[in-house]
């Protein structure tokens, strides 16, 4: 019989070295099947990405920059930049890097198929949200355009992927935002989100831990150099500027806010009576039609039946039909308080 | 042409009427069929029955009475299920093995059968058909409509509420802890009730995680393993209570495993399968005591038994040919015991344990049958059993606990067959019904190897540490 010492050391190392091989991301199986992916397709749309982000935010950008901001060695770098100016994708104006026509197109092909992709994940699958990107970034560079028509088609021709950028359509247009970044509106503004900016992501991871919802109407009440604080939805958020900067508001006027008394229904005590006003747009997917299936539809009368003995979920009362949900999702009913 | 006008004419369309057109459209159902419902619609007075409701959902689901009256009531309807199908297995078996056994043997010989035909139709295929109906059969049929009755009534509904919280924490559906303890029954039957719950993800969890419920099949091996090796380790008044002790363990180190594998599966493999959980609590309603316990019967009971019967014939005539067909000068079956024995012994196991697993994948009733046989087989005891390839139980417990100690057993080999007896590939019925219910060849290969590679690996462990400490 081998030695049980010996056998519980081998068993060790094996597990060991399957962990190292193939932990999720960082094994070693992993890297060497992505580093022999990185080809210069890839690197190219990176690239036109990059300089389409820039331009649209109105700056420039230079090859070290572009060294900069990428992964791969800055050599190969260099020389896709040139193939790209042979193929007319880019020109150089001043040492700084222009798209061409062509480039823009291309670009926005690529841009295209990444907000669509970020839309199907939203809607048909159960990725985590901070899933989404890095899983998109991957997508952008397989599908060709005919198969992004299948995929828009499929998805009901979206105009906005769910954080809320607009998705180039199949001719290259995009439609504006029409709002501004959070921190450049006064105290005692009220506005809507329309955009939560995915990168980088550990402002977006922050502001995830937040619980802010696309299409909530907020009301800032404090806005200086250390802190933004708003209310929304009965809930108070307190933000630094560098995180609310990623936080794109359309200003509402005031004959459109109605929604002073709004409350999330994870916040409905027992006893209370309110009305449904609607389910957040960060609900998606089966679980929202869903919960419109059940009845969780503007307009009903809704009270807290039952608690489960560890709070979580509770159920409710519409329509005289005791439905339970989680605290999770109760988050993304809006009600008024009666 | 016109077809493509058409269909751009709708994106056009779709494109502006924007994202909340679906939210519209069902606002504008329900406020139509509200207003239909009111005008038409007269209702009784029932307030009085909505009150008792309530009332009783106030109890099952606080915080005092919740659990206790959930446990209570599982307990019960195992602690039925166990005893009570002792007496109807008795006389099935008593019926099948004891009576029409010998006569189809006896008629065997007049017509003149050979030897081997006989063998293989009478001591191979009819024997694992009979054993699999009278060990599967009644408990199954006390077990399934208990369970049903229950699920009738309403209660079923409360407990994945008053139990979902803890199953969340693992990425699953409160409603699993009804198909876990649907699979304390029987697994294939607890893979068929994974249909109530309604998510992709978290069905395909309670799927996969089924088999971790100790069912039917192997609540016998554990008890006769635990009376025998672990109850002998203290005196003899607290036998009882420390082998009942040793089982409850197992079926709770099932329940964590469940809990464990959960929470992994919805980390890593099933992270993009959609997710949702709603979760609707229906009125109380007293059950309809026959059709119930027909359409259990029917539904459950028979449709899990047919299955099982397809799967044990042919692996009746497998277990009588390996112990029948000789190679050189031994039969297959001791040639793959001498072979598996190096492995099965690292495990803490031994051949004939792992043969008996696999040739008993159809059934987990026929293993301690089939290792008996094996153990008697292979070790050459002589004055016990029916010969090579014939599948036998013994009524002395310690009769058969010396038939396995004479076998090379220990009381590491005894907790390792617990353990393994927990932890290894669904039988072959489960596998199916897996497949039948998912159509995944992938789920279902993930749902049988998953298992048994944590069986080899606990069973390994323990294995190690034991010597290391004994």
């Amino acid at each position: 019989m081998t030695n049980p010492v010996t056998s519980l050391i081998v068993f060790g190392i094996v597990v060991v070295l399957l962990f190292l091989l193939f932990y999720p991301k960082s094994g070693f199986y992993w890297r060497i099947k992505t580093s022999f992916k990185n080809d210069t397709k890839i690197l190219i749309e990176d690239i036109l990405k990059k300089l389409y982000h820039a331009e649209d935010n109105g700056n420039t950008l230079n090859s070290n920059d572009i060294i900069n901001s990428l992964n791969s060695s800055p050599k190969k770098i260099l020389e896709t930049i040139a193939e790209m100016e042979n193929k007319e994708l880019i020109s150089f104006e001043n040492g700084d890097i222009k798209l061409n026509d062509l480039g823009m197109d291309y670009a926005l092909r690529v841009i295209r198929v990444h907000r669509l992709w970020e839309k199907y994940l939203s809607e048909k699958t159960g990725f985590d949200k901070k899933d989404w990107h890095e899983i998109a970034e991957k997508m952008e560079h397989k599908l060709d355009s005919l198969q992004a028509k299948e995929l828009a088609i499929n998805l009901g021709n979206p105009r906005f992927d769910p954080h809320g950028d607009p998705i180039p359509t199949e001719t290259g247009e995009v439609e504006p935002i029409n709002g501004k970044p959070l921190p450049t509106f006064s105290e005692g503004t009220i506005g809507r989100i329309i955009h939560i900016e995915d990168e980088p992501e550990i402002i977006y991871k922050q502001i995830l831990a937040e619980d802010l919802h696309i299409g909530s109407h907020i009301h800032i009440i404090e806005n200086n150099e250390k802190r933004i604080i708003f209310h929304s939805e009965g809930e108070e958020f307190i933000l630094a500027p560098i995180v609310a900067n990623n936080i794109t508001i359309f200003e509402l006027q005031k004959e459109e806010i109605s929604e002073e008394n709004t409350f999330r229904l994870s916040k409905l005590k027992k006893n209370e009576h309110a009305k449904i006003i609607g389910i957040s747009g960060e609900c998606r997917g089966e679980i929202r039609r869903r919960l419109l299936d059940l009845g969780f539809v503007i307009n009903t009368k809704i009270e807290v039946d039952l608690t489960s003995p560890m709070n979580n979920p509770r159920a409710y009362l519409v329509r005289d039909t005791s439905i339970a949900i989680r605290n999770e999702q109760a988050k993304f009913i809006l009600i008024e308080k009666k | 042409m016109k077809t493509n006008k058409i269909l751009n004419i709708s994106n056009d369309l779709r494109w502006q009427i924007g994202e909340g057109f679906h939210d519209k459209l069902t606002e504008g159902i329900y406020s139509d069929a509200a207003t239909i419902a009111q005008n038409s619609v007269q209702k009784k007075g029932d307030a009085k029955r909505f009150r008792f409701d309530r009332s009783l959902d106030k109890i099952v689901t606080s915080k005092v009475w919740g659990f206790p009256i959930m446990i209570l009531i599982l307990s019960v309807v195992l602690w039925l299920t166990i005893i009570g199908a002792n007496y109807p297995s008795g006389l099935l078996s008593d019926l099948l093995i004891g009576n029409i056994y010998p006569w189809l043997k006896t008629i065997g010989e007049s017509i003149g059968f050979p030897w081997w035909l006989s063998g293989f139709l009478f001591d191979g295929v009819y024997l694992a058909l009979a054993w699999v109906i009278a060990v599967m059969l009644p408990p199954m049929a006390i077990f399934f409509p208990l369970f049903t009755l229950l699920e009738d009534f309403g209660y079923l509904p409360r407990v994945a509420f008053n139990l979902d919280h803890l199953f969340k924490k693992s990425g699953a559906h409160g409603k699993q802890a009804l198909t876990m303890s649907m699979g304390f029954g029987c697994n294939a039957a607890g893979v068929i009730a994974t249909r109530i719950i309604d998510s992709p993800r978290e069905r395909l969890i309670a799927i996969i995680t089924n088999n971790f419920s100790l069912c039917n099949g192997r609540w016998p091996t554990q008890i006769l393993i635990a009376s025998i090796f672990i109850g002998a380790l203290v005196p003899e008044n607290f036998a009882g209570a420390i082998s009942t002790f040793a089982v409850i363990s197992i079926a709770l180190l099932g329940i964590f495993f469940t809990f464990m594998v959960s929470l992994f599966l919805s980390k890593t493999m099933l992270k993009g399968e959609v997710s949702s959980f709603t979760l609707e609590l229906p009125p109380y309603r007293p059950p309809r005591f026959w059709k119930t316990i027909y359409t259990s019967l029917i539904d459950r009971t028979l449709i899990v038994l047919w299955r099982a019967c397809v799967f044990a014939a042919p692996a009746g005539a497998v277990i009588w040919l390996i112990s029948n067909v000789f190679i050189g000068d031994s039969n297959i079956a001791n040639w793959m015991i001498i072979h598996l024995d190096g492995f099965g012994i690292l495990l803490g196991l031994n051949g004939v344990i792992l043969l008996a697993y696999i040739v008993a994948i159809p059934a987990n009733e026929i293993v301690i049958p089939t290792i008996l046989m094996l153990t008697v087989m292979s070790a050459s005891i002589t004055g016990v059993g029916s010969g090579n390839g014939v599948m036998f139980e013994l009524d002395s417990i310690n009769a058969t606990g010396e038939i396995l100690k004479a076998g090379g057993w220990t009381l590491l080999t005894a907790i390792n067959l617990m353990l393994f007896s927990l932890l290894h590939n669904p039988c072959s019925t489960t596998i199916y019904t897996i497949y039948k219910e998912t159509k995944s060849v992938k789920w279902t290969t993930v749902a049988s190897i998953l298992p048994i590679i944590l069986g080899f690996i606990v069973c390994f462990i323990v294995a190690q540490v034991w010597r290391i400490l004994m």
